[in-house]
């Protein structure tokens, strides 16, 4: 079942680009990564979601609910992070919880003092003497103290110290455990690597890639660094299907693999090694290899 | 493999920044203030030159015979300064420069003077709050030059706007006025009054400017009004010794509309200006940047703070400026209430005293306790706009600050988010409204006065506070909350334009119906228009509703 369904979603501004004909579908239990740039739309598509603004045409579909048709409906399943967001200055961290407790009717009181616990927040202070971190903290126990069905979190981790991530990154596994699913929006590739099992890659408001984590690590080269005892045969290496941009230096020759690494492998043991070095693709570098070669499919098609 | 190590590059030089932008625009911090406050000078200059204006023609209307002014000009030395002096000195009322210094000489100063406080207050202690300052701080030149060039700027705004007016005063008198009368006004005397404004409004914004650094934007925007408005009442009522501290005292020799010039004192709110200017200045430059003491005001119990639903929340976000627009105004309602009782007596025994002032204040009973509190009322209606235009502000900020997202993704519909703000604003006009009238029965009774038909008149300001509230909801909800405050505020200008400048301008009756306040009859005296009453409780809710309505059709921002 997806819990997330948009069909040729567009929402423009005026003369301003918002989001152009964007079509995903998220399924229930998955985490799901929406990766793009600054300004790339990742927020109208979950401001559009939410009912927060409305499509200019297209459709949004949230646990089969049309996102305009039923909003409340929707918001009381969902936990929201807005990327940027502001509170009330005069209350503590414990009071604007127990506000938006309220306004879902209440929590499980024990779960929400267990993310107090593990984001490591001070509920006794006002939220305008909080950090930048501390109000993000803020911001995600009232998206996730009451278990919500789905989870839409708009940069969740920014601001967080390295520690405090790990501890959301484990209650996030938890819900998910438990049959939940979550819509997490970042600019940060290697947040979403470490927890999504699928990304959604959007630029200039067009969706550009959707594929599951691994897959989008095959797509990868690895990059290859041997270092030889002897003369360097670089001509045997650039013969090698996959092999690209080989450069040598003294005794080392290093090189880009695209595909499988085996041929590689295979060449490098018929000589006299010093060392091999073959460095595993972060996301990251998927992204932004993979990020060009659509952007100008994309442009190409738009022209 | 090596890399090789050569001269660092030089950067090519930069264009030279444009005079023109130096001054106007992107080209430095004086530029860029210039810019951003031309919306408040077109605003101020334009209100001030245009009341100037009119001045011209009202004269001619409410003394339209040269007997009538001869009459009112004998009757000058039998009234009482207790009794006028809130408004202007009364010196040769019968010609435009007496006239307009004594009916709205005061409230041009304190126009010019509010406006130089929330420049001032804010110039600064607000870039500072939304953090945009540090960014300026870091540029390489010194606070001292950054206060210097918003400070600068600030005055060069001023003192354009009081050349305007100046040349409005003198442009009104040439036009509209009967120099065989004395309506003439030489270019100095306006220029004199325009000194006057501009002077005060410096002593007062420098007072904001002085403690802007200890005290925050809102904490020193609210303490130098307070002292702008005891310093005003303490000198037009006679109270108390602070009125030697008051520079309307120090000037009030100075009624430069008539051709009476008293330098000296005004040299002095000039030189204390400069010393508050300097002062905000030196502390602004010594102190970190951004951190403020504010007031210490007590902390609102839990209870009031309200998180058990949208109303209560939202009410408890008022509740502060609910108390503070209470607490002044009840104060000023107490003040004005325990000394109208002589001053209507006075009227009652002497006639003639009698209809000089229903020639100047057309439609109020001046012999009557209730006539002089509707009179003043009439005042605090503009008060009582602007309080209901902050209580817009305050729900608009749900939006305008970023709020809103998380309050509209729990189960809250967007019509009850506006259903609740709306209510919580009218709770607010109420907390407001009932703090003025026990001022007024307070002040009542200790003046020996009735106070029934004044305490129940007070709600008309309420009313009326309701139906400006209830279209600024309208528009923040059908259209963007962003501009809901202001278009209430200038809304609540409007009226009072309309108000002041219909019947001297013999406009058409409609355009004088247009204004509410027209419509609200005089509850002082116990004379109420159901009209009114009716148009505001209807303005009111319609606009929530309205307002309701319109955000369930609309993006949030």
């Amino acid at each position: 079942m997806n819990v997330i369904e948009t069909e040729r979603l567009t929402k423009s501004y005026g003369s301003h680009r918002g989001i152009i004909e964007v079509d995903l579908a998220v399924s229930q239990g998955e985490v799901f990564g929406f990766l793009g740039p600054n300004g790339a739309g990742k927020t109208t598509t979950i401001r559009t979601l939410l009912d927060l603004i409305r499509p200019t045409s297209g459709a949004a579909r949230v646990f089969g609910i049309e996102s305009s048709a039923d909003p409340v409906a929707i918001h009381r399943r969902i936990g929201y992070l807005p990327g940027e967001f502001a509170l009330y200055d005069r209350l503590t961290g414990a009071q604007t919880l127990e506000y938006f407790a309220n306004l879902r009717g209440g929590v499980d009181r024990a779960y929400q003092a267990s993310l107090v616990e593990r984001l490591d927040l001070d509920p006794s202070r006002r939220f305008r003497e909080y950090s930048k971190g501390n109000k993000q903290k803020v911001g995600l126990v009232i998206a996730m103290q009451h278990r919500p069905e789905l989870l839409m979190l708009d940069e969740p981790t920014a601001g967080l110290d390295p520690l405090v991530q790990q501890s959301f990154f484990a209650a996030l596994r938890e819900l998910i455990a438990e049959g939940r699913t979550a819509f997490l929006s970042s600019h940060i590739l290697s947040e979403v690597e470490k927890s999504a099992d699928r990304v959604a890659i959007i630029r200039e408001g067009r969706l550009v890639k959707v594929d599951t984590v691994d897959a989008l690590r095959d797509l990868a080269h690895h990059q290859v660094e041997l270092r030889f005892s002897g003369p360097v045969p670089a001509a045997e290496f650039e013969a090698l299907p996959g092999v690209s941009e080989v450069q040598v230096d003294d005794h080392v020759l290093r090189m880009r693999v695209s595909g499988p690494i085996t041929p590689v492998v295979q060449a490098a043991a018929r000589y006299e090694l010093l060392d091999f070095v073959s460095r595993e693709p972060s996301l990251e570098e998927t992204f932004l290899a993979q990020y060009g070669r659509e952007a100008v499919e994309v442009k190409s098609r738009v022209s | 493999m090596s890399a090789e190590v050569g001269a660092p590059p030089v950067a090519a030089a930069l264009p030279a920044i444009p005079f023109r932008h130096r001054i106007y625009g992107f080209g430095s911090i004086y530029g860029k203030t210039i810019r951003d406050s031309r919306l408040a000078f077109i605003i101020a200059a334009g209100l001030l030159g245009g009341m100037a204006l009119v001045m011209g023609l009202a004269v001619s209307s409410v003394f339209p015979t040269p007997a009538a002014r001869l009459e009112v000009d004998k009757l000058i030395g039998s009234i009482p300064a207790s009794m006028v002096n809130l408004f202007g000195k009364p010196v040769s009322l019968g010609t435009l420069g007496g006239y307009m210094t004594f009916k709205y000489g005061a409230i041009f100063a304190l126009g010019t003077a509010l406006w130089s406080i929330l420049a001032l207050s804010s110039t600064l202690a607000g870039e500072a709050r939304r953090g945009s300052l540090d960014f300026v701080a870091a540029a390489p030149f010194g606070k001292r030059r950054i206060a210097l060039e918003k400070l600068a700027a600030h005055l060069t705004m001023l003192g354009l706007a009081m050349a305007i007016l100046a040349v409005m005063t003198t442009g009104s008198s040439t036009l509209f006025g009967d120099a065989a009368l004395g309506d003439q006004i030489p270019l100095l005397s306006s220029v004199g009054f325009a000194l006057w404004c501009g002077f005060l409004a410096v002593f007062f914004g420098g007072l904001a400017f002085a403690l802007a650094p200890l005290l925050g934007r809102a904490g020193s925007a609210g303490v130098a009004s307070l002292v702008m408005l005891v310093l005003w009442v303490a000198n037009g009522l006679d109270v108390g010794g602070i009125v030697v501290l008051s520079p309307f005292r120090w000037t009030a020799d100075h009624i430069a509309l008539v051709g009476r010039y008293d330098w000296l004192p005004l040299g002095l709110v000039g030189i204390v200006a400069v010393i508050l200017l300097a002062i905000g200045v030196e502390l602004f430059v010594r102190r970190d940047l951004g951190v403020t003491a504010g007031l210490s005001l007590p902390g609102l119990p839990a209870a009031v703070l309200g998180v058990r639903g949208p109303i209560s929340r939202a009410f408890g976000e008022q509740v502060p400026r609910a108390l503070s627009w209470g607490i002044g105004l009840g104060l000023m309602g107490a003040l004005i209430a325990s000394l109208v009782g002589p001053m209507a007596s006075q009227l009652g025994k002497d006639p003639n005293l009698s209809q000089t002032f229903a020639a100047i204040f057309p439609g109020f009973d001046l012999a009557s306790t209730g006539g002089w509190l509707q009179l003043y009322a009439e005042l605090l209606f503009i008060a009582a706009g602007f309080a209901a235009a902050t209580f817009v502000s305050k729900w608009a900020s749900d939006e305008t600050e970023g709020r809103l997202e998380m309050v509209l993704t729990t189960p809250t519909a967007r019509a009850r988010w506006v259903i609740a703000g709306g209510v919580a604003a009218l709770l607010a006009i109420v907390v407001m409204t009932v703090l003025f009238a026990a001022g007024i029965g307070l002040g009542a009774g200790s003046g020996g006065v009735a106070a029934g038909d004044p305490m129940v008149g007070s709600a008309a300001l309420g009313l009326y506070a309701a139906a400006i509230a209830g279209v600024g909801i309208a528009v923040g909800g059908l259209w963007r909350t962003s501009l809901a405050a202001e278009i209430a505020a200038l809304l609540v200008v409007a009226t009072y334009l309309i108000d002041l400048i219909a019947p001297p301008l013999k406009l058409p009756d409609w355009v004088h119906q247009l204004a509410l306040t027209a419509h609200i009859g005089q509850p002082m005296v116990g004379a109420w228009d159901p009209v009114g009453i009716i148009a505001c409780l209807g303005i009111a809710a319609g606009g929530v509703l309205l307002g309701a309505w319109g955000m369930a059709r609309r993006d949030v921002d």
